[in-house]
């Protein structure tokens, strides 16, 4: 389970852009690389590359290659993200997990109809619908996917 | 030893106690008035009116005479001419219940210069009004004509030498006396019979007219003229005639060049007082207690402003603060001009203000204060909610800041690189508000 691990990442992210960072790093797990991957297509990250401990240079990053992943450089692989930033604020102000290690919240889809048209949820689960400009990224069974609602 | 020594100490001993100064009365100061020596005495020994005989009933009698006589038989018939039998009866009756003497003794008849030019008559009003300069000149003038011509003249003759009238006084006196003297060249009348010259002698008592601006009852005083020696052209006249008469007190005038809103426009703006508190400061002297006061701005279409103030008086404070309110007005991102943005919420203090959008038709759901404040800035449909603190001042600030603050979905979705689609406008074929 990624669960501790999405938990560290949303911290990660969230103090990176409050200290505007241009990109930063993040462990390179399935898990990880799938929600940051949502992330970009949703418009949060400029982008997602796997690396080495020294982050890629960010003028030939078109052009990067990452080095072949084998089992003897498979441990020191990290996730590089691009952080973005528009009219002086950053574009990722908040990022919270809502299934936490304790507990994981899953939903169907009655549920997430209502969270996706911006109400709360009412009965088992108990979920805030989402607010303008707010994303949901979901893992199902047919893979990791990003929900987003916006009038 | 000599015996004139005990008798030296003897008598110094009496000079020393001669030359000791007695025991000084208290001399200090305990008031700032005058030091009475002694109760003043009259001059002349103060007389009873009852020995001089003016009590006397032959006395009394005289001037009861003289001056309450009964009305005459013709008078009775002048007066039937103007009153009804029964107004007559009541008149007569009255005369009757009434004892002259009574009024001698009891009565008071006024002899001043002022005194009313009748007795006791209010079937109608006399009206009081200052006459002007010209009225004034010309009332002295016919009044001067009414007095006997060569007293007249004697009597101005003797104001040229006053040493005490100024020199426009004297020229007036010098107008007059000319006309004076043709009046009574052709009245052939300088042998004098007699006449009343001083009642000339108001034109020279002090009036508005001519005393040169002393300190005088304000109250009854006439306004300032229009070019005042020594500060005409100084003072510039705030009045715009853009205002179209609307601001003559000069209250909008700095508002109008801070803001760029025309006098009317700001008149027309939604301004409410929303929170008055009253404050004290304590201070060494005592509380000095202020009235503050929040008041808010809005032109019913996407702008509102706050404005406080504090001031020990009421009415300036909400003058101060309504003013501010107007100036501080901000711009209200509204969805379709009737709700906001998704859900906000803001905090002030210990007061967290949650407000959210709302579908058509759905009104202003939410406290007195943000009704008013929804209401001057032109949101139809919302819903708001305090979970915590509900001070009404924190309150206020705390919406203000919510609303100001919203997000807007354009900014968003640029950060993002995506295009925004208004889904209910497409499903609607944009025929919504």
């Amino acid at each position: 389970m990624g669960l501790p691990h999405i938990a560290n990442l949303c911290s990660h992210l969230q103090n990176a852009s409050k200290a505007r960072l241009g990109l930063t790093s993040a462990p390179h797990t399935k898990y990880n690389l799938a929600l940051l991957l949502s992330m970009q297509k949703a418009g949060f990250l400029s982008f997602v590359t796997r690396g080495g401990a020294q982050p890629p240079d960010p003028t030939t990053l078109s052009t990067y290659e990452p080095e072949p992943l084998t089992s003897a450089n498979v441990a020191r692989q990290r996730l590089w993200v691009g952080l973005k930033y528009s009219d002086n604020a950053p574009v990722l102000r908040k990022m919270q997990a809502i299934s936490t290690p304790k507990r994981a919240v899953t939903m169907k889809l009655p549920d997430l109809e209502r969270v996706a048209r911006g109400w709360d949820t009412n009965g088992r689960v108990n979920v805030r619908g989402l607010n303008m400009g707010e994303c949901m990224f979901l893992s199902t069974s047919k893979g990791r996917h990003g929900g987003a609602r916006g009038r | 030893m000599s015996v004139a020594r005990p008798a030296r100490c003897l008598l110094s001993k009496r000079f020393a106690a001669a030359l000791k100064p007695a025991t000084p009365t208290c001399n200090a100061a305990f008031h700032s008035s005058a030091h009475l020596e002694a109760r003043k005495k009259q001059r002349f020994k103060s007389i009873r009116a009852g020995e001089m005989g003016l009590t006397s009933p032959e006395k009394v009698q005289k001037y009861t005479e003289e001056n309450f006589q009964p009305y005459t038989p013709e008078e009775i018939e002048v007066l039937k001419k103007h009153y009804s039998s029964e107004q007559m009866e009541a008149l007569q009756a009255g005369e009757a219940a009434i004892d002259p003497k009574d009024l001698t003794i009891q009565g008071r008849l006024r002899r001043d210069p002022y005194q009313i030019p009748y007795l006791d008559d209010f079937s109608r009003l006399a009206p009081i009004r200052w006459l002007t300069e010209d009225e004034f000149v010309n009332d002295i003038a016919k009044f001067a004509k009414e007095v006997d011509a060569p007293q007249a003249k004697i009597w101005m003759e003797q104001k040229l030498n006053d040493p005490t009238l100024s020199e426009e006084q004297k020229d007036w006196v010098k107008g007059q006396l000319a006309k004076v003297t043709a009046q009574a060249d052709r009245a052939k009348s300088l042998d004098g019979k007699g006449g009343d010259a001083e009642g000339l002698d108001l034109m020279f008592e002090r009036s508005m007219l001519n005393d040169d601006n002393a300190p005088s009852d304000t109250s009854v005083a006439p306004s300032l003229g229009k070019d005042i020696p020594g500060i005409s052209g100084i003072y510039q006249n705030p009045i715009d005639p853009e205002d179209q008469g609307l601001d003559d007190e000069g209250i909008y005038q700095d508002l109008k060049r801070r803001t760029g809103l025309s006098v009317r426009e700001m008149m027309d703006l939604t301004v409410k007082i929303l929170v008055v508190r009253l404050v004290h400061n304590q201070t060494r002297l005592g509380k000095i207690r202020s009235v503050w006061v929040l008041a808010i701005a809005g032109n019913g279409n996407g702008r509102l402003g706050i404005g406080e103030a504090k001031s020990v008086e009421n009415g300036a404070a909400v003058q101060k603060a309504k003013l501010l309110a107007i100036r501080n007005m901000k711009p209200v991102p509204r969805y379709e001009e009737r709700t906001i943005y998704g859900s906000v919420s803001a905090k002030f203090g210990g007061t967290i203000v949650k407000l959210d959008a709302r579908p058509p038709g759905f009104g202003l759901r939410a406290s007195a204060r943000f009704f008013e404040m929804f209401r001057a800035c032109g949101i139809h449909d919302i819903a708001a909610k305090m979970p915590r603190s509900r001070r009404p001042m924190n309150a206020v600030k705390a919406c203000f800041e919510a609303l100001t603050n919203q997000k807007d979905p354009n900014e968003i979705a640029i950060g993002r690189g995506k295009k925004l689609v208004d889904v209910r406008k497409v499903y609607f074929g944009g025929n919504v508000l």
